[in-house]
């Protein structure tokens, strides 16, 4: 994942976050800003590859080249300028991968039609995240924790490899907790991309290829990462 | 004597047992919220109708020994019992003495119990003589028997519903805010009738055979004005026709006037009474949820999960919000919830009470934060914080949970770009999708599993995956098969609903 190049549209509310989060997880980004004052923030904080353009000109979108990125974010602190963004940017390049915010409910939809291929709502997932505290105040809080990381303990994918001693094993029958980590549920390349979670009681065969996701420790991850990619015998 | 009653009031007031009764009671009586006033309340309207009701059918038939029997008797020593609770929860007398002892202890000055016991007395004589104790009091005549004459008092039995149904006492109040035009149009009223009754008897005392007293006269007036016109007396001179004509145009008008007064009057306090009815409904509930202003967040959440929660009231401080909010289907009221007076509103006492801040404001946000934890510490408070900066300000002023919309989505963002497979599991984890909840089971309010090692436990019988204990603040992530399960732990589980459910009723007959 880590040989990810981002291109990152925005570095205001949402943009300095997640840029700093990436830079963090080592990720080659490249900022852009069409306000100076952010552009020179972004600068001051040390980003080294931060461009001002004016995100509405097609032509300073093309010299950017987004088709070399494996993702374009769109985070832009102003929706309007965000959803004409993402749509002058799935016009332009029609195979890219466009990740985009919503500030408002009725945003979400135009984000869509715009041709954005993933779209987090602010509300939405707030919205969420109230219901569950309602419902579940201490588990919302250690779920949270978990996916960022807090206590050391996270959320891991990893790809079965051939001759992996996964391989073959029924989900029903794969217990990790003595390897200090929790199988959580599957992506089945050969039933398509969806993700298959533990507790949904469909007993699955392993095979090479196919993604698992564990909750653990983050050492317990790593040992747990080596010990599949080790062969069988 | 000064002793005596001293030390009787010294003993009742350091008498837990009966501070906590006579609160209790008193409670019972005036606090609308207390769960338990209802049924009070209840029984005492049916023992009133069935009164009014036996009264009403003994008139023509005799009614059998048994209902008599539950009329003289029951009825009437329920209503002398309240009658006395009412009287003796209406002032603390001890706790007055005692008062005044401590303070004459302090001047040194003299002391005398049996003055304030006078005084006491005097108050308890005094509420006697309130239209409420009077009804109350001559309620319980009807039922003597041998008196026949004593069954009019039936009537003050009807009146007493007036202490226990809450619309009639809004009717009420909402006449008691046109007071001045209502007591202006009796006024007028008296003065038309007067003036038109003596003019008529001056005019037809010798010509009308129908008319033999003044008050026959004022009798007619009074039929004419009101529109009723029996015609058992009827005018036979052309000035006393002229004085028809203009008493029947008067009395039109003051109808209509009337009429207008009354209709002003509710339409007036319509919002206000359909918002008070909205609170004590909602106060009837065991718990609710306050949720403050109507903005983006607020219909975001109710849009996804206001089927999920029953008992829930929108406070919005904008007219306009409130009323879009109304449209929408939501229960909302036109109320500041930063104001001590709006949260105080609401059953704290007895109801389990979670607010929502969700206004766009942070300063807003905490201030309703810190009017809540004001009120009572047991309210808890889910606040919505705009600026990262103000999260230590929230967390001082005492928010149980805060809410980062910015944090939130950040984190998600930041998730899709760096695991963008893991994504779609992460998201269906936080947004509680069926198959993918992640929940809690508190151990204390599932007995069954306390003392039980975490093998034991029939979680893959369950299909629930165990993901650790929250144990003591700190949480135990997989920990070792042999741990047994504590009463104060709360174990932290994923799996369907279905799931859960099943996992309970294992341990069904403890849980």
């Amino acid at each position: 994942m880590k040989h990810q190049n981002i291109l990152l549209f925005g570095y205001g509310n949402h943009g300095k976050f997640i840029a700093q989060g990436l830079l963090e997880d080592g990720f080659k980004i490249q900022i852009v800003e069409d306000d100076l004052k952010r552009y020179e923030e972004a600068l001051t904080d040390g980003f080294k590859e931060v461009t001002h353009i004016d995100v509405t000109k097609d032509a300073d979108l093309k010299a950017l080249h987004p088709e070399k990125y494996t993702q374009l974010v769109c985070v832009m602190d102003d929706e309007h300028v965000n959803v004409f963004l993402t749509l002058s940017l799935r016009s332009l390049f029609d195979s890219c991968y466009i990740l985009s915010i919503s500030d408002s409910i009725h945003t979400t939809k135009k984000l869509q039609m715009a041709g954005a291929n993933k779209v987090i709502d602010m509300y939405e997932v707030s919205a969420n995240k109230i219901h569950n505290i309602l419902n579940h105040p201490v588990a919302t809080q250690l779920l949270e924790e978990f996916v960022i990381d807090k206590h050391g303990i996270g959320f891991r994918e990893y790809i079965i490899p051939t001759g992996s001693f996964l391989n073959g094993y029924m989900t029903d029958d794969l217990d990790l907790s003595k390897y200090g980590v929790l199988f959580v549920g599957m992506i089945d390349e050969e039933l398509g991309h969806h993700f298959i979670f533990i507790t949904a009681g469909v007993n699955h065969k392993l095979d090479s290829g196919d993604t698992i996701v564990c909750i653990g420790e983050k050492k317990k991850l790593d040992m747990f990462e080596k010990l599949i990619k080790k062969e069988e015998n | 004597m000064n002793q005596i009653l001293l030390s009787i009031a010294l003993f009742l007031r350091s008498s837990k047992r009966y501070r906590a009764t006579k609160n209790f009671i008193r409670d019972i009586f005036h606090n609308t919220n207390n769960p338990y006033k209802k049924y009070v309340d209840i029984t005492i309207i049916f023992l009133i109708i069935t009164s009014v009701v036996i009264l009403i059918y003994e008139v023509k038939t005799p009614v059998p020994e048994w209902l008599d029997i539950y009329d003289i008797y029951f009825v009437s020593f329920v209503f002398s019992i309240e009658y006395l609770l009412r009287l003796w929860v209406h002032n603390d007398i001890s706790e007055h003495i005692v008062k005044e002892h401590k303070d004459a202890q302090f001047l040194q000055k003299d002391f005398s119990s049996l003055s304030i016991l006078k005084e006491g007395l005097g108050e308890k004589v005094k509420y006697m003589f309130t239209p409420s104790a009077l009804i109350d009091l001559l309620a319980i005549f009807p039922a003597y028997r041998p008196l026949r004459v004593l069954r009019i008092f039936v009537l003050f039995r009807v009146l007493k519903l007036l202490r226990y149904t809450k619309s009639i006492n809004q009717f009420t109040e909402v006449l008691l805010n046109k007071k001045f035009e209502l007591l202006t149009l009796l006024f007028l009223l008296f003065f038309v009738v007067m003036t038109a009754g003596i003019a008529l008897y001056v005019m037809e005392e010798h010509q009308n055979p129908h008319i033999d007293s003044l008050f026959d006269a004022i009798y007619w007036a009074l039929v004419t004005i009101s529109t009723v016109g029996y015609g058992d007396i009827s005018p036979v001179t052309t000035e006393g026709r002229s004085i028809s004509i203009l008493v029947i145009i008067s009395g039109i008008a003051m109808i209509s006037f009337a009429t207008s007064v009354i209709v002003s009057a509710f339409s007036e306090k319509l919002s206000e009474l359909k918002e008070s009815r909205i609170i004590e409904q909602v106060n009837k509930s065991n718990s609710f949820l306050l949720i403050c202003g109507y903005g983006q967040m607020t219909k975001m959440f109710l849009r996804h999960y206001a089927d999920e929660y029953n008992n829930y009231i929108i406070l919005e401080n904008n007219l306009e919000r409130m009323e879009e909010a109304r449209k929408d289907g939501y229960e909302a009221i036109h109320e500041d919830a930063s104001r001590y007076e709006t949260l105080k509103k609401f059953n704290v006492e007895h109801c389990k009470i979670t607010i929502l801040c969700l206004t766009a404001s942070d300063v807003e946000n905490i201030y309703i934060t810190l009017n809540a934890k004001s009120i009572s510490k047991s309210i808890r408070v889910i606040a919505r914080v705009n600026d990262s900066n103000m999260e230590s300000k929230f967390a001082h002023a005492g928010t149980d949970h805060i809410l980062m919309p910015n944090k939130v989505a950040n984190t998600m963002i930041h998730t899709a770009i760096t695991q963008p497979t893991m994504y779609k599991a992460i998201h269906a984890i936080l947004t509680g999708k069926s198959i993918a909840r992640i929940d809690e089971i508190r151990a204390y309010e599932c007995e069954g599993i306390i003392g039980k090692s975490i093998e034991e436990l029939a979680f893959k019988k369950a299909k629930l995956l165990f993901m650790g204990i929250q144990r003591r603040g700190e949480f135990l992530f997989n920990p070792l098969h042999s741990t047994k399960v504590e009463s104060g732990d709360i174990l932290l589980v994923m799996g369907r609903k279905i799931s859960l459910e099943y996992f309970k009723s294992i341990y069904e007959k403890d849980c």
